[in-house]
C-alpha cells in the first residue's frame, strides 16, 4: 500500500502545484485577459455545471459520436477491403495520400456549400477529418498480418470470414486502435471548427461567442471544459482498449516473460 | 549484408504507375460529375477549377499565401523541434520526472488546440502569432511524447555493454543513444509535421490570419467557388510534399535500421 500511495503522490504533485501556482499567481491578476483562477472557476461553475450541458455540451457530442461512428465504420471497412487487395490498395495510393492531405477544415467551405450549415454537414465533416487514420492504419494492421498465420488459416481451410474475424482483424487490432485515438482528437478539433461557422449553438460555438463578446472568464471557462471533455474522451478510449485489446497484453505479456 | 532472393523477382512497376493513373483519372471524372449534378455552382467542374487555379499561378497574392503558410510552417516546426526534443528527452531520461509529468501531459495534450484560438486573437489579432500559438501547443506533443520514450527505452544492456567496454561518454552519446533514440524521434517529428500544417491552415482559415487558409476563407466569402477548390487543392499538395519529404528524409537517416532495411522496395 505504502509503494502505491507513493506513485500515486508521485504521479499528482505536480499537478497540485501546477493549479496551485496558477490560484496565487493569478489571484490579484488585473489582466483583461488573464482574470483569477477563482473568477474563470466561477464562470466554469456557471456555464458548465450543469446549465448548459444539456443545450451545448449534448448536442456537440452528438455530432462528434455520430461523425466519429460514420468515420470508424467507413475507416476500417473500407481499410480491411484495401488492406486484402494488394494491387486495389497500390493504386488507390496516391489518391488516398492527396485526400488525406487537404486539412479536414478546409471542407468545411465545401460542405457548407454541397450540404449546407446542418447537423448532417457537422456530420460529414468530422467524419471526412477523422476517417484518415483509422484508415490508413487498418490498411498497414490488415498487411501486417503475420504470413505464416494466413497459411495456417488457409492449411485449416478456414473460410473467408473465419479467417477475417479470427486471424486478419485480431492481428491488425492494435494499429486499428492506434489510428482510432489519433482520429479522436482530430474529431474533437473538426467538431469545434465545424460549429463556429453559423451554428447556434455547440461548445464551439460558445467559445468562439464569449471571445467575441470579450466575456473572457467564460472564455477560458470554456477552454477548460474543452479539456476536459478532450481528457474523458481519451480516458474512456483508454478504457475500451483495455478491454478489447487484453488479450494482446496479456499476450504480449507472457511473450516477453517466457524470453 | 542485407539478403536478396535469388532470383530477382520481376517487378510490375509499370502498370502499377498505370492503375495508380486510372485511378487518378475516375477520380477527377467522378468530380466531374459530381459537379453537373450538386446544385449550379456548388461545385465547380474540373476545368472550370484548371483555368480559375492557372490564372491564380500568375497572381502574387497566391505565392504569397503559400509563402505565409509554409514561412509559418517553418517557425512551427521549429519551436516544436526546440522545445519538444530536449524537454522530451530530459523527462524520459529520468523515472521520477517522467511518472510526474504523466498527468499534465496527458491532459494538456488532449485539450484541442483549437480552444486556444480565442486566446491567440485577444492576444495578439489575426496575426502569425496568434497562428503559432495554435500550432505548437497543438502539434508539439507527439514530438514530446516520442522523444520521452525515446530516452525512456533505450537498451540497458547496450548502456552494460558500452561500459563494460569502457566507451566513453561521447562515443556512447553519438553511437548508442542517438542511434537508439533516432526512429522514435523521426516517427515524431512526421507526425509533428503533418499536424503542424494542418493547424497551420486551420489557424489561417479559423482566425483570418493571412495565409492559404485564409485565402479559402475569403474565397469563399466572394462566392468564388472554383478558386477555394484551387486552394484546397494547393493546401492539399504542399501535404503531400511535406509527407513525401520527410518520409524520404526518414528513410535516409534510418538506412540502418531494420524497419527500414526490410522494407520492399
Amino acid at each position: 500500500v505504502n509503494t502505491r500511495l507513493r506513485s500515486v503522490l508521485t504521479e499528482i504533485w505536480l499537478p497540485i502545484l501546477l493549479v496551485a501556482a496558477w490560484w496565487m499567481g493569478s489571484a490579484s491578476s488585473e489582466s483583461v485577459y488573464f482574470p483569477p483562477l477563482a473568477t474563470i472557476v466561477d464562470a466554469f461553475r456557471d456555464d458548465w455545471l450543469f446549465a448548459r450541458i444539456p443545450t451545448d455540451l449534448v448536442p456537440s457530442l452528438q455530432v462528434l459520436a455520430l461523425g466519429y461512428g460514420l468515420a470508424l465504420v467507413v475507416g476500417i471497412g473500407v481499410g480491411v477491403l484495401l488492406g486484402l487487395a494488394r494491387r486495389l490498395e497500390q493504386a488507390v495510393r496516391p489518391l488516398l495520400e492527396l485526400l488525406r492531405a487537404v486539412p479536414g477544415v478546409a471542407l468545411l467551405p465545401i460542405l457548407i456549400v454541397v450540404i449546407g450549415i446542418d447537423t448532417d454537414m457537422k456530420m460529414t465533416l468530422v467524419a471526412a477529418g477523422a476517417v484518415w487514420p483509422i484508415l490508413l492504419n487498418t490498411i498497414d494492421g490488415v498487411r501486417g498480418v503475420e504470413p505464416v498465420q494466413l497459411d495456417v488459416a488457409s492449411a485449416f481451410r478456414l473460410g473467408r470470414i473465419a479467417r477475417l474475424r479470427f486471424v486478419v482483424l485480431p492481428s491488425a487490432a492494435p494499429q486499428i486502435f492506434a489510428g482510432a485515438r489519433t482520429a479522436l482528437a482530430i474529431a474533437v478539433v473538426v467538431m469545434v471548427v465545424g460549429e463556429t461557422v453559423g451554428s447556434t449553438g455547440g461548445i464551439g460555438y460558445f467559445l468562439l461567442s464569449a471571445q467575441r463578446d470579450f466575456a473572457i472568464a467564460d472564455m477560458w471557462g470554456t477552454m477548460i471544459a474543452l479539456g476536459i471533455v478532450g481528457y474523458l474522451l481519451n480516458v474512456l478510449f483508454r478504457i475500451l482498449e483495455g478491454v478489447v485489446l487484453r488479450w494482446h497484453r496479456l499476450h504480449r505479456v507472457r511473450l516477453e516473460g517466457r524470453s | 549484408m542485407a539478403l536478396r532472393p535469388a532470383v530477382a523477382l520481376p517487378r510490375p512497376r509499370w502498370t502499377g504507375r498505370s492503375a495508380q493513373l486510372v485511378v487518378l483519372v475516375v477520380a477527377v471524372l467522378g468530380w466531374w460529375l459530381l459537379s453537373g449534378i450538386a446544385p449550379p455552382d456548388a461545385v465547380p467542374s474540373p476545368p472550370a477549377t484548371a483555368v480559375a487555379l492557372g490564372a491564380m499561378l500568375g497572381t502574387a497574392q497566391y505565392w504569397s499565401a503559400i509563402a505565409e503558410t509554409a514561412w509559418t510552417w517553418v517557425l512551427g516546426m521549429g519551436c516544436c523541434i526546440v522545445v519538444g526534443i530536449p524537454v522530451g528527452l530530459a523527462i524520459g531520461a529520468n523515472r521520477f520526472a517522467s511518472a510526474s509529468t504523466r498527468l499534465v501531459i496527458d491532459f494538456l495534450r488532449t485539450i484541442p488546440p483549437v480552444a486556444l484560438v480565442p486566446l491567440g486573437l485577444l492576444l495578439y489579432g489575426p496575426t502569425r502569432p496568434m497562428v503559432l500559438l495554435l500550432v505548437v501547443c497543438g502539434a508539439i506533443w507527439p514530438l514530446l511524447v516520442q522523444a520521452v520514450y525515446a530516452a525512456a527505452q533505450v537498451d540497458a544492456q547496450l548502456g552494460d555493454v558500452a561500459r563494460s567496454f569502457r566507451l566513453g561518454r561521447r562515443y556512447r552519446l553519438l553511437h548508442i543513444f542517438v542511434p537508439s533514440a533516432l526512429p522514435f524521434l523521426m516517427t515524431g517529428l512526421r507526425i509533428t509535421a503533418t499536424i503542424c500544417l494542418l493547424l497551420t491552415v486551420t489557424g489561417e482559415l479559423f482566425g483570418g490570419a493571412p495565409g492559404l487558409g485564409n485565402e479559402i476563407q475569403s474565397a469563399l466569402n466572394g462566392v468564388l467557388n472554383a478558386q477555394m477548390y484551387g486552394y484546397v487543392l494547393t493546401s492539399a499538395l504542399l501535404g503531400v510534399l511535406v509527407n513525401v519529404l520527410l518520409a524520404r528524409a526518414q528513410r535516409r537517416v534510418l538506412r540502418w535500421h531494420p524497419s527500414v532495411r526490410t522494407e520492399k522496395p
